[in-house]
């Protein structure tokens, strides 16, 4: 009997670790800000940010993830990743996510041109200077051997949550285990929504869906002012 | 019912804004009520509901399209609601604008309440000549008084010069994510206001709005609040630190 052949990559699990250092560490996610506000105090309400988060931003990041993959996987010219970055931004009405996700972008791009470099991650850095988080992820996973869109989407859906349950630890001083189980009570809808953005990955970039998360939009701007007026913990 | 109705505004040789084709298709009803030079505001055209609609199965379209150096202004009569139809199928509005070079668009309709038992599709899609101006808002009431809202989606696409400015799709969804403080927050009154004129804001940011510069050029407000009278107040905040704010219509206060 022939053992069973893993079907999610190395490169997958790699980028979706915490301890790939990309810089995710830095960023809340909007959850600085609403501890602030006191909308989010424990583990139930942690749990209901992030469903939200998911679903919103998550779901945002997840769509454009696996369409960078699969334009990685299928060769695109190098304008491409302009057009990507020009539909991601129009999707992004806020100043301070766009910034946050280029930080990210950023950080990415640096740690994955050693870990899993590639041609198409070499034209994204030169079309975009300083990509958006959720395309890097795209390309980093598209342009390896494992060309699995809904992977790359799940990998994407779960950083948009890993990271703010992981702030969730520092800013309230929550249980890991509660903090942690947050996460993965959310595992089927995270799947369902990777599901979904395979479906549009091989879409023409201005006709990829857009999601809006207009709270997560407003506290991510409160988030910026008050870090300019008062400092804060986290980048974002 | 299917509709389409459709409206130009163009420039006549002394330099007003008229309308040169209008075509109103029952429940939609166009009315021009001036016309005028971009000074003065140019062209100022009501959108009626003339039946009650959006209902389930409605199916209504309006084609705008400003020439060059016109200015409109198309502005709502009353709140809409967004109602169950007798028939299957939820209902679909749609609006598509088109405005050239130097024109000008204003957009400002009166809330749509989205009752509980609604399946609403509304799409807005306005496309820019390179130096053409743009303002619309959007404000959506989710659920009469103490009413949980239905379906809906509402789906905003913003170009200029072939550039996107703005993609945006929002919908409601159930209770449990419109009470995620990264969703609504509870709150049951989304508004929206675009401003893509001659000078862009800072970013500004207050509790429950906020004005985004976009990063193609033009500006998104976000409005959350619990009532509709907030909401407009918060608009107007907006508008009042936007450098270009003088210059829009203004929206009289609510009543």
């Amino acid at each position: 009997m022939t053992p069973a052949m893993s079907t999610v990559s190395l490169a997958t699990l790699a980028l979706a670790d915490s301890r790939f250092p990309g810089g995710g560490h830095a960023h809340s996610g909007g959850l600085e800000e609403a501890v602030h506000r006191g909308t989010v105090s424990g583990s139930e309400q942690l749990a209901e940010f992030l469903h939200g988060r998911l679903h919103g931003a998550g779901a945002q990041a997840a769509v454009f993830a696996a369409a960078a993959a699969h334009a990685a996987a299928r060769g695109v010219p190098p304008d491409h990743w302009s057009l990507l970055d020009a539909e991601l931004d129009a999707r992004t009405p806020a100043p301070a996510q766009r910034a946050a996700s280029r930080a990210q972008g950023r950080g990415t791009l640096r740690a994955g041109r050693s870990a899993l470099p590639s041609r198409a991650l070499d034209e994204l850095h030169a079309t975009t200077g300083s990509p958006h988080h959720p395309v890097v992820v795209g390309v980093l996973l598209g342009a390896g051997a494992d060309r699995s869109p809904a992977d790359t989407a799940a990998a994407m859906a779960y950083l948009s949550i890993s990271g703010p349950a992981s702030a969730a630890v520092r800013l309230l001083g929550l249980d890991p285990f509660e903090a942690n189980a947050a996460v993965t009570a959310l595992r089927a809808e995270t799947e369902r929504i990777a599901a979904e953005a395979a479906r549009t990955a091989g879409h023409r970039p201005g006709s990829l869906p857009a999601t809006s998360s207009p709270a997560l939009d407003l506290l991510a701007e409160q988030h910026q002012r008050h870090h300019r007026e008062e400092g804060r913990l986290f980048a974002s | 019912m299917k509709s389409t109705a459709s409206l130009t505004v163009e420039l006549d040789g002394a330099g007003n804004s008229v309308v040169r084709r209008l075509r109103s298709m029952a429940p939609l009803t166009l009315v021009p009520r001036r016309r005028g030079s971009s000074a003065t505001g140019g062209a100022v055209v009501h959108l009626v509901g003339s039946a009650t609609s959006p209902l389930g199965g409605d199916d209504l379209s309006l084609r705008v399209r400003v020439g060059a150096g016109a200015r409109l202004l198309l502005r709502g009569i009353a709140a809409s609601l967004a109602l169950p139809g007798h028939g299957p199928g939820g209902s679909r509005g749609s609006i598509d604008i088109d405005v050239e070079d130097g024109g000008t668009v204003e957009y400002l309709p009166e809330p749509t309440v989205v009752t509980s038992r609604a399946e609403h599709r509304a799409e807005l899609s306005v496309r820019l000549a390179d130096s053409a101006r743009a303002c619309f808002r959007e404000t959506l009431v989710l659920g009469r008084s103490g009413e949980e809202p239905g379906g809906l989606v509402s789906s905003t696409s913003l170009e200029r010069g072939g550039i996107p400015l703005l993609r945006h799709t929002f919908e409601p969804g159930r209770q449990r994510l419109r009470a995620s403080h990264t969703h609504l927050g509870g709150a049951r009154v989304l508004a929206n206001e675009v401003v893509v004129w001659d000078r862009d804001p800072e970013p500004r940011s207050e509790a429950d709005w906020a004005l985004q510069p976009l990063a193609g050029g033009g500006s998104l407000t976000t409005v959350l609040t619990a009532d509709t009278v907030t909401a407009r107040r918060r608009l107007a905040e907006a508008r009042a630190v936007h450098p270009s704010g003088g210059e829009l219509t203004p929206v009289e206060p609510a009543e």
